[in-house]
């Protein structure tokens, strides 16, 4: 703006100028707090959960804390050493260990052990309920943005769009309980928290899908059915190729918000604690899918709000919360930088 | 040359099978499924409207039979002797208040030892328990009707459920099951008869508590500083504001008649206005929502207080002022920050934020700010800011969108003219583009009031009106919310209690309010938006 060399007609800066750069440096701190107070979250969590997640020996990753359940921790001193075990190693050092069964230990619950029954559990809700919406969503994109005429119909269907994307997820929460939990009477399951869940995300998900398919060029669906492809032809041959590059990576975006999302899942598909995995003990098929499952987010709640902050604790909160994080953002990541691509891949 | 015509027709490049079923091509199927899929979000809208209304409505039964109770059981009765009680309390909190200035002012000013500041209060210590101690016969007169009334509710309580159990006999066809099903009827009118029969023993006991009241103003110490003898005054005054009200409570004891019916409308009212939610009690449950409106509206107002300035601010740097290649890193990296998962902020708040805030507020060069220091570390101001970060995003992609939507010739003309940077910023361009940052903010707020992580972790959950004459010292109250409520609660109540339906009436509120700011920031968009020609 301003320049470096100064030339002779040119008037000194006035109080218009002065204000001017003022009221702009404004604005840019502004933009920078945010970045700052991102980053300062990230990092935070970043640092302390590295701590949990990496080790500094070979293989610099902490595998039992993502091959583990979660166990209670138990501190307790022997033999003038502190030390700290997990559940089933400390029952183990009880029997080999005849003195030391009176002994008297602090016991910290979930801090001990690792998450990967909660990944799993995510995982699980992830993978189900993005089938669901991307079914729903995809279809109903298409109807709106192929067949639907301009009328009343299309019109409600598009409020009902706007209006869900707007409904709080907790609310989202009350209805799967309504709706699945009790009054089709699922309890708390795989299915209620997927059908909640891809309810949820179908508003990401139809917005999506329509605007990519609004970016393929009509030529391509007229020059289809010109030479006498049926709608149904020309959609599958012609549009929706072209658009699924952009349905997926937006879709992405829904499947950030699927796993970052707790609140609906606390009444319809999570449990706090859970031994058995999704896959064992299993008696018919059916059973895989009307059992709850424990889940990132929530073990997140559960650790961070029902167990007292310590340096034994602190592990276990942080760890969960980077690994979270990290999936997230990845993701998150994955479909910004997709779509920044995809925007200059097609151009017609 | 000749070309070989085709053989048969699968040789043709677009092939047409017409097959019909029930009348429908196979094309028109297929528009009937997408068509069918459209459909959904309507079906979705309209179940989570049913469902909520399904769970949520007989909580309007519930509560109307749940004030009929407190009155025919003769606890309304009894809460009228009870709020003669706690205004005395009042009274004495006032009291000890001043003593312990008055304690201050001889330390600090006086330079009394404690031991000689605690003699010269003796005086006082006199009064204020001369004072205190005039409520104890209304104390022990409420402690044995509070008695009395438990147990005529008790007693009707069961009734009730004998009631239910005849009802669910006789329904699983247990005829003389049912018969056996002993119900002890609740003869309301002998038993409250114990509690009205106190009434004139009561007024005795007033009047006497007045007189001692009165008594005890009479001996009041002078203190020492004309501050403290103002406030001494002002108790005065409040003294006799309260004795004022005896006449009140007496009449509406004398006119309470527990037949009175409570009306209909009394259920809806007393859950929209009442201030107390109150459950799982001994005495009595209270469902009213306004303790957690405010709570969540204390804490999106500070949300967005900070998120509005930084969001807006930022749209319009990035969009007007950056350059290029600021643009396309900033872009991305705000759109990032609303990834953050809403629980792992909250494990943030807990962790990191809310401790760092309470040490700020700690430091003696910030005793200026309202309300600093404070010693909860999970309040409104510490709910706030997380949902700031949260509203943000949502904010400034919206703003920032609104301000794209400007065209370029509105800028270009506003230079032409010799107009600065920043004017043409501030009075061509926001303008422009208000009603889409309106309706950015607007969003926002919807964001914001539908969080439910952040709140429920960080935002101390005491479910109470936030004391509003603090000023802006109320933000480092701790609160409850709405959202907060449903998440707590909801896992630990019976299915099909009262207060499991008051949660689904509380999400009845939540998805209403929700709908409303989306529809208001819709109509704004769609109504001002500027004529682009």
């Amino acid at each position: 703006m301003s320049p470096s060399t100064r030339h002779e007609f040119q008037s000194p800066p006035s109080a218009a100028r002065r204000w001017e750069s003022a009221a702009l440096w404004l604005f840019r701190i502004a933009t920078y707090v945010i970045l700052i107070c991102g980053a300062g979250v990230f990092g935070n969590i970043v640092v302390k959960g590295s701590k949990t997640v990496f080790t500094s020996t070979a293989p610099f990753i902490n595998v039992a804390f993502f091959t583990e359940a979660p166990e209670s921790l138990y501190v307790f001193e022997y033999q003038g050493q502190k030390r700290e075990m997990g559940d089933r190693e400390f029952r183990a050092f009880k029997t080999t260990h005849p003195e030391a069964k009176d002994i008297k230990a602090e016991s910290y619950v979930y801090s001990a052990g690792g998450i990967f029954p909660c990944i799993v559990g995510t995982v699980l809700l992830v993978l189900g309920s993005m089938m669901i919406a991307l079914t729903l969503g995809v279809s109903a994109a298409v109807y709106l943005s192929e067949y639907a005429k301009q009328g009343r119909a299309v019109t409600l269907i598009r409020l009902a769009i706007l209006n869900l994307a707007g409904v709080p997820s907790i609310v989202f929460g009350l209805f799967g309980l309504g709706l699945f939990v009790i009054y089709l009477d699922w309890n708390v399951s795989l299915l209620a928290g997927w059908f909640t869940l891809a309810f949820m995300v179908l508003p990401v998900v139809i917005t999506a899908s329509e605007e990519s398919l609004k970016a393929v060029p009509k030529g391509f669906r007229e020059g289809s059915l010109a030479l006498g492809a049926t709608k149904w032809q020309t959609i599958r041959k012609n549009v929706l190729p072209y658009a699924l590059p952009g349905i997926l990576t937006s879709s992405i975006l829904g499947i950030a918000r699927v796993a970052g999302e707790t609140a609906p899942i606390m009444f319809t598909a999570a449990y706090v604690v859970r031994d058995k995995l999704p896959w064992e003990g299993l008696t018919s098929v059916s059973d895989f899918f009307f059992q709850g499952v424990m889940a990132l987010p929530y073990h997140i709640y559960v650790v961070s709000s029902k167990i007292p902050q310590n340096e034994y604790t602190e592990r276990v909160q942080y760890g969960t919360a980077f690994v979270f994080l990290v999936i997230v953002a990845l993701i998150a990541t994955c479909s910004i930088v997709m779509r920044n691509k995809l925007r200059n891949r097609y151009k017609w | 040359m000749e070309t070989p015509r085709p053989t048969s027709q699968s040789d043709f490049l677009v092939n047409k099978k017409r097959i019909r079923v029930f009348g429908l091509s196979f094309d028109d199927a297929i528009k009937i499924f997408f068509g069918g899929n459209a459909v959904v979000s309507i079906i979705v809208l309209a179940l989570i409207t049913y469902f909520l209304f399904q769970e949520g409505i007989g909580f309007f039964g519930q509560n109307h039979r749940n004030l009929l109770t407190y009155r025919q059981a003769g606890l309304e009765y009894v809460d009228f002797i009870r709020t003669q009680e706690s205004g005395h309390i009042a009274l004495t909190r006032y009291l000890s208040d001043l003593r312990l200035r008055q304690y201050n002012h001889y330390i600090a000013e006086q330079k009394m030892s404690p031991a000689a500041a605690n003699e010269a209060l003796a005086k006082f210590d006199e009064f204020a328990a001369q004072y205190g101690d005039a409520v104890e016969p209304i104390r022990g007169m409420v402690s044995d009707l509070t008695e009395q009334a438990t147990a005529i509710k008790t007693k009707f309580l069961i009734a009730e459920d004998k009631k239910t159990e005849r009802q669910q006999l006789l329904v699983a066809g247990k005829i003389d099951e049912a018969a056996a099903v002993k119900i002890e009827a609740v003869d309301f009118a002998a038993e409250l008869h114990l509690l009205t029969g106190i009434l004139p023993v009561y007024k005795q006991t007033s009047a006497e508590f007045a007189k001692k009241l009165d008594a005890a103003l009479a001996v009041a110490p002078k203190l020492s500083t004309p501050e403290l003898m103002v406030r001494l005054d002002r108790f005065n005054q409040l003294t006799h504001d309260y004795l004022a009200t005896f006449p009140a409570t007496a009449r509406s004891l004398e006119t309470w008649d527990y037949t009175r019916a409570v009306p209909w409308y009394q259920a809806i009212s007393a859950f929209l206005f009442g201030r107390e939610w109150l459950t799982a009690s001994f005495w009595q449950d209270w469902y009213g929502i306004v303790p957690l409106l405010m709570g969540s509206v204390m804490v999106s107002l500070v949300a967005l207080v900070i998120a509005v300035p930084l969001g807006v601010g930022a749209a319009i740097y990035i969009n007007q002022i950056a350059s290029a290649q600021e643009q396309r890193i900033i872009k991305p990296s705000i759109e990032f920050i609303s990834a953050f998962p809403s629980v792992v902020l909250g494990f943030f708040g807990i962790a990191v934020l809310g401790q760092s805030l309470r040490w700020l507020s700690q430091q003696s060069w910030l005793a200026w700010v309202p309300g600093f220091p404070f010693s909860e570390r999970l309040n409104i101001l510490t709910a706030g800011c997380l949902l700031a970060l949260i509203a943000v995003p949502t904010i400034f992609t919206l703003a920032e969108d609104a301000l794209q939507n400007v065209p370029k010739a509105f800028k270009e003309a506003s230079f032409a003219l010799g107009a600065t940077r920043l004017q043409t910023i501030i009075k061509i361009v926001v303008p422009a583009s208000l009603s889409g940052i309106i309706s950015a903010v607007l969003l926002g707020l919807g964001r914001v009031i539908g969080e439910t992580m952040v709140v429920l972790l960080c935002a101390g959950n005491r479910i109470a009106i936030p004391d509003f004459t603090a000023g802006l010292a109320v933000v480092t109250q701790p609160v409850h919310t709405m959202t907060g409520i449903i998440a707590q609660e909801m896992g630990e109540v019976v299915r099909g209690s009262i207060h499991y339906r008051a949660l689904f009436v509380v999400g009845i509120v939540l998805f209403f309010l929700s709908l409303g700011i989306n529809f208001i920031a819709q109509k704004i968009v769609r109504k001002y938006r500027i004529s682009i020609g």
